[in-house]
């Protein structure tokens, strides 16, 4: 429909439109009005302009549209018209068409309508109004129809049943050819006028709507036909005599009407309904098509103005019929075009174009009435009872006051119109729709009343919003379905926007309550703060400088004050100072030792004094120290290696002097060149019987006891370890025996008193020593690598191996017993060698057991050692029993003696011989290899015992003897070999002890001593003769002669 | 335990869209299928936003049945509002507010989207004190 519209205004609708309505009256008019409709027969083609007309004015909308139409038209006619000029003239016009309207059967109307309406009140006063408005119209239209009806075919009704399906197709078929019509109307109507309508007609039909059906065409010709007529009259008067005609028709036809009013109330009502619908739906569209919306805003003021025109002329009720024919047309131009100005000139034109005029203006009317139609007749097939009621009611929206005023305007219209026609009527009953749709979008509140019709226009807006929204909603489709083609959709992780764990009974409860009957009692702060050891203590620091290599005497120092390192100390070479020093301080110890005797005259005349007439002098060991005195020497032994050193023991005081050393003997280790005291002092709780050097380096001092036991001094120890006493005004230390064999090794050791040590020292040995020795220095190997071998009378001699410890302890060892704590020197068993054995000849054996006096080791042969005994023979065995030749060395006499072999002594020089003397007085020269001694000395002492015997030092045909006597003889075998060569008898103070301490002389320097051990206590060293010290040329070999010779 | 929830969705910036989207769509389609990026969703501005309301709200809240219908609605609606003047252009925003009563109930929420991973995204915030919480939630869907 809208593309129908908007192709051209001039769509006719006007077949269409009549004749639905036409053919619905038909019906009804069939059976109740058919004399009517005779009656109306001849007035037809007024009716048919008539009813053209009239649903241009029911839409107000529709109305506007034609103007445009005849616009268009005109313009193409005469030119232009100013709006402004017809407005005038169609108000100065109105006057006139009220007067018609105010006609004699006004009253009559008025009359008609009252009593209807009176009738109707009971029933419904909403119907009444609407009924009292409608009435006419469908009068008008049952008249018009029945016309009609007689003047189309009786195949029309005949259809009647099925003219609801086919209605609408005509109708459209019929609106086609009316706009093809209505486009060539003006050379139509020339055409129709000169003749040959029908061939005319017929042409176009052809020429437009080929496939148009036969029937409607002829029904089209004979609206046209007789529209022609009523044209073919026209010239000024055709117009007026139509309208008068229906005039009277219309009066004639409402007196005619009253007795079926009642019955077609109903009828009337609902084609009242229809109307309106029709024109709801007409607002829809026009709602919906926004192109339409100035011309509905148009038509409501349009609508009014014409009522009010009405009104006016209501009042004016006297002018001729003519006239108000005449005003009946203007009025329907004027609705047809209210604002435009068109009417008044059309009022100017002369008939002909003004009938051409309105010709033109029908088919404008009719399409859109036909337009209407359309709406009407979708609306009839949707809309359903509920929608049939609301129309009812829309009356009431209307204002009491105004509708009153409206109604009373529009009966006299009505009477008016019904006279003239029916157009007017209808054109006020639209009006006052108009004006009800708009007050009621106005104040749609106002009274109870409207609410309904209110819900009439809600629907229409909700409707018309369902329709937008549908569009909308279409639109929003189209749109989703292009956009999901693009876009991907998907779910996403669920979210946890709130996790809120329920809280427990508990802490609910201690919550809100716990807090009751607290109070803080304490704080607790830095708990976390442990104490922890750090290792952030001050570091000490100390600048230190060295340099390297090391020029000059500084070479290392630094800032920090009594530290060692700070005094440049010149670099020295240790162990080389230290030798020096101890040499050193040997030496100026030694001056000063002899300053001192110089200085101090007293001792010197002493000594010299003491000096014998064998010696060129004599010095004397400082005997009156303090733990000295009172105390005999009893023993005296000379280091080997160290030819200046001595040692002598000292027996117990005879008068108690120092508790701390009462009851012990002391041990002295003198220099003799340091004769003021001795170097080191050593304390032995028992008595010592004899004692010995180790045979390298004598810093190891053995001693037997007369209790069997086997002492030794480490003479290196540190003096600390040591007991310290204060004697006068220095101090002594007073060593005790670093390791002692008392009370240990019971098994093997000693029962009878030591009768002699003596060391076992041979490059032989040296192997073993380095296997039990673990020391590295070739010195101290050296020093070490021997054994001791320790001799009691019973004959039992033991060999003793020196084991130096490698570590000293000074909290003393468990295992080593014996040892001093801080000790490193200690003495293992090593074997026990039973001379008893080999001693008891057969032949002796009335003699019961010899007993062993002394031992002495080969120098050349360790392992070779001979013992010399109490029955004048001497021994000769080996370590690892051997046999050895002679077994026994006899004295030159035959037969068992009683004599004593106490000394024994080898020849230093390494000569194969030995000396031994006898207790009988009798010296004995021995040959190792000879049984026999080479030479025998009986009677040189005078038979006194020997107790003393050594070979001189320096030289080797000299010895030294000492008889019990206290006398000391020197043997010079050069000289003589019959007897001693000198005789020193010493007194008064008797000889104890001798000893010979001497150094072969190397350049110059060779001395040959004599210790002597007074009985006094006094020990002094006499410096033997040159004669006897000083050796001669080949000595050894002029020796080796004489031992030869004696042999 | 009680709680309110409220809701609000921006129906007039959608009206305008379509209003723009009528004119523009009868010529040529004009999607944009990706958001401006410096118009982008961006939930950490938006719970900046969300925690600033909340604080400012809710500071010394007590919860209390009659008032909280009420301060959820105005509570979205401020969100809502700080939001829009915020720029997230053509999204559409929806702003949850839930408040409830902290009476030690176990309280568990969660939320599940049908959208568009690549321009929708959410934010929430969560206020809560010795009375109640709250909980802001605040989607943002493209509008393409």
């Amino acid at each position: 429909m809208t593309s129908e519209n908007t192709s051209g205004p001039h769509t006719s609708g006007n077949p269409k439109g009549d004749k639905k309505h036409r053919e619905k009256k038909l019906r009804k008019e069939s059976e109740v009005d058919f004399p009517e409709d005779k009656e109306q027969k001849h007035r037809d083609p007024d009716r048919d302009t008539k009813h053209r007309e009239r649903p241009a004015e029911r839409d107000g909308h529709a109305s506007r549209e034609n103007p445009r139409g005849d616009r268009d038209r005109e313009s193409q006619g005469k030119g232009k018209r100013t709006p402004e000029t017809g407005t005038d003239k169609g108000t100065k016009r109105i006057p006139r068409a009220g007067r018609e309207k105010s006609h004699s059967r006004g009253k009559d109307r008025d009359k008609d309508r009252e009593r209807r309406a009176r009738r109707e009140e009971p029933r419904q006063t909403a119907q009444h109004n609407l009924l009292g408005w409608q009435l006419p119209e469908p009068a008008e239209r049952r008249a018009r129809a029945g016309s009609k009806a007689r003047a189309e075919e009786k195949e029309r009704r005949d259809e009647g049943s099925e003219w609801g399906d086919e209605e609408r197709e005509r109708r459209y078929r019929e609106r086609k050819l009316q706009y093809g019509d209505s486009q060539g109307n003006p050379v139509q109507y020339w055409l129709y006028k000169e003749g040959g309508e029908r061939r005319h007609k017929r042409q176009k039909e052809a020429d437009r709507e080929r496939r148009h059906r036969e029937k409607s065409s002829v029904r089209e010709k004979r609206d046209k036909h007789s529209r022609e007529k009523s044209n073919s009259f026209s010239d000024k008067e055709g117009e007026d005599r139509h309208r008068e005609k229906r005039h009277r028709e219309g009066a004639r036809l409402d007196e005619e009407r009253h007795p079926g009013d009642t019955g077609r109330k109903e009828r009337s009502s609902r084609e009242e309904l229809t109307k309106r619908e029709s024109k709801d739906s007409e607002h829809r569209n026009r709602g919906a098509s926004s192109r339409r919306d100035p011309t509905s805003s148009q038509e409501g003021s349009c609508a009014l103005w014409y009522a009010e025109s009405l009104v006016r002329n209501n009042g004016k009720d006297k002018d001729s019929r003519k006239k108000s024919c005449r005003e009946g047309s203007t009025v329907w131009k004027q609705a047809l075009s209210p604002g435009s100005a068109e009417i008044a000139e059309i009022e100017k034109e002369d008939t002909d174009i003004e009938n051409a005029g309105t010709d033109e203006y029908t088919p404008c009317l009719e399409d859109d009435f036909e337009d209407y139609e359309d709406d009407f007749e979708v609306c009839d097939g949707d809309d359903d009872v509920s929608n049939e009621l609301e129309p009812k009611e829309k009356i009431e929206e209307l204002p009491l006051a105004r509708k009153k005023e409206i109604q009373e305007i529009q009966e006299a219209i009505n009477a008016e119109n019904e006279r003239i026609g029916e157009l007017s009527c209808k054109l006020s009953q639209k009006r006052g729709l108009t004006e009800g749709e708009r007050e009621a979008e106005t104040d749609a509140n106002s009274s109870p009343s409207r609410a309904p019709v209110c819900g009439i226009f809600m629907d229409f807006a909700t409707a018309s919003r369902r329709q937008k929204s549908r569009t909308q909603a279409l639109k929003q489709k189209a749109r989703s379905t292009k956009l999901l083609r693009l876009i991907d959709l998907d779910f996403s992780l669920t979210f946890s926007l709130l996790d809120l764990p329920p809280v427990n009974e508990y802490d609910m409860y201690i919550r809100n309550f716990g807090r009751k009957n607290t109070k803080q009692a304490y704080v607790q702060y830095n708990e976390d703060n442990v104490d922890r050891d750090t290792q952030t203590e001050e570091v000490e620091t100390k600048g230190v400088w060295s340099q390297h290599p090391a020029e000059g005497t500084a070479v290392s120092g630094g800032s920090g004050s009594g530290d060692p390192c700070d005094t440049g100390a010149p670099k020295v070479n240790t162990p080389r100072l230290s030798r020096f020093l101890r040499a050193a301080c040997q030496v100026i110890a030694v001056l000063l030792e002899e300053d001192r005797m110089a200085a101090e005259p007293s001792w010197s005349p002493a000594a010299q004094d003491s000096a014998l007439r064998i010696s060129d002098s004599a010095s004397q060991l400082n005997t009156s120290l303090p733990f000295l005195q009172n105390r005999k020497v009893s023993c005296l032994c000379a280091s080997q290696v160290q030819r200046q050193t001595v040692v002598s023991v000292h027996g117990p005081p005879g008068a108690a002097s120092d508790p701390a050393l009462d009851g012990r003997h002391v041990l002295c280790v003198w220099d003799i060149w340091q004769p003021s005291g001795p170097q080191k002092v050593l304390l032995c709780e028992s008595e010592v019987t004899c004692c010995c050097f180790s045979p390298f380096k004598a810093f190891l001092l053995f001693a037997g006891t007369v209790h069997g036991s086997v002492l030794v001094w480490d003479l290196r120890e540190d003096s600390r370890i040591h007991h310290y006493v204060k004697l006068g005004d220095c101090f002594w230390t007073f060593r005790t025996a670093t390791f002692s064999t008392d009370g240990l090794l019971t098994s093997v050791n000693h029962r009878g008193p030591v009768q002699a040590v003596e060391p076992i020292s041979t490059s032989v040995y040296k192997k073993q020593s380095f296997v039990l020795s673990p020391f590295s220095t070739q010195e101290e190997m050296s020093g070490l690598s021997f054994h001791v071998a320790s001799l009691e009378e019973s004959g039992v001699l033991n060999v003793w191996v020196v084991v130096e410890l490698p570590k000293a302890d000074l909290a003393g060892s468990l295992s080593d017993l014996g040892l001093i704590p801080g000790g490193r020197i200690k003495l293992v068993h090593s074997a026990t060698i039973q001379l008893s054995d080999s001693l008891s000849h057969r032949r002796y054996e009335f003699w019961g057991a010899a007993q062993t006096l002394s031992v002495k080791f080969l120098p050349s042969d360790p392992g070779h050692f001979i013992v010399g005994t109490d029955t004048g023979l001497i021994s000769h065995g080996t370590r690892q029993d051997l046999r050895v030749s002679p077994k026994l060395y006899k004295p030159q006499q035959c037969g068992m003696r009683p004599v004593r072999v106490h000394v024994m002594d080898f020849s230093p020089f390494g000569e194969p011989i030995f000396l031994a003397g006898c207790s009988d007085g009798s010296i004995r020269l021995h040959q190792l290899t000879s049984e026999r001694p080479l030479l025998q000395w009986d009677g040189g002492t005078d038979g006194r015992a020997i107790t003393g015997l050594r070979w001189s030092l320096t030289r080797p045909a000299v010895f030294l003897a000492q008889d019990d006597t206290s006398c000391i003889y020197i043997w010079d075998l050069l000289e003589s070999d019959l007897g001693p060569v000198a005789k020193q008898l010493i007194s008064p103070d008797k000889l104890v002890a001798m000893t010979i301490v001497g150094e072969a002389e190397k350049a110059s320097g060779g001395f040959l001593a004599l210790v002597l051990a007074r009985a006094s206590g006094s020990v002094d060293v006499q410096f033997l003769k040159r004669v006897w010290a000083a050796p001669a040329g080949d000595e050894l070999g002029r020796l080796r002669l004489l031992l030869r010779g004696a042999l | 335990m009680t709680s309110t929830t409220a809701a609000s969705l921006p129906i007039g910036t959608a009206e305008g869209l379509l209003e723009t989207e009528k004119n523009a769509g009868e010529s040529e389609n004009t999607y944009i299928l990706r958001p401006v990026f410096q118009q982008r969703f961006r939930p950490s501005v938006v719970k900046d936003c969300i925690h600033a309301v909340l604080k400012e709200e809710l500071a010394n809240a007590e919860y209390s049945p009659e008032e909280m219908p009420q301060l959820t609605k105005r509570l979205s609606e401020t969100v809502k509002d700080k939001l829009k003047e915020m720029g997230f252009d053509r999204y559409k925003m929806v702003v949850q507010v839930v408040i409830g009563e902290q009476r030690g109930e176990g309280v568990f929420m969660a939320a599940r989207c049908f959208w568009d991973a690549d321009t929708d995204n959410y934010i929430h915030d969560v206020f809560m004190n010795d009375s109640l919480f709250c909980v802001i939630a605040a989607f943002g869907c493209f509008y393409y």
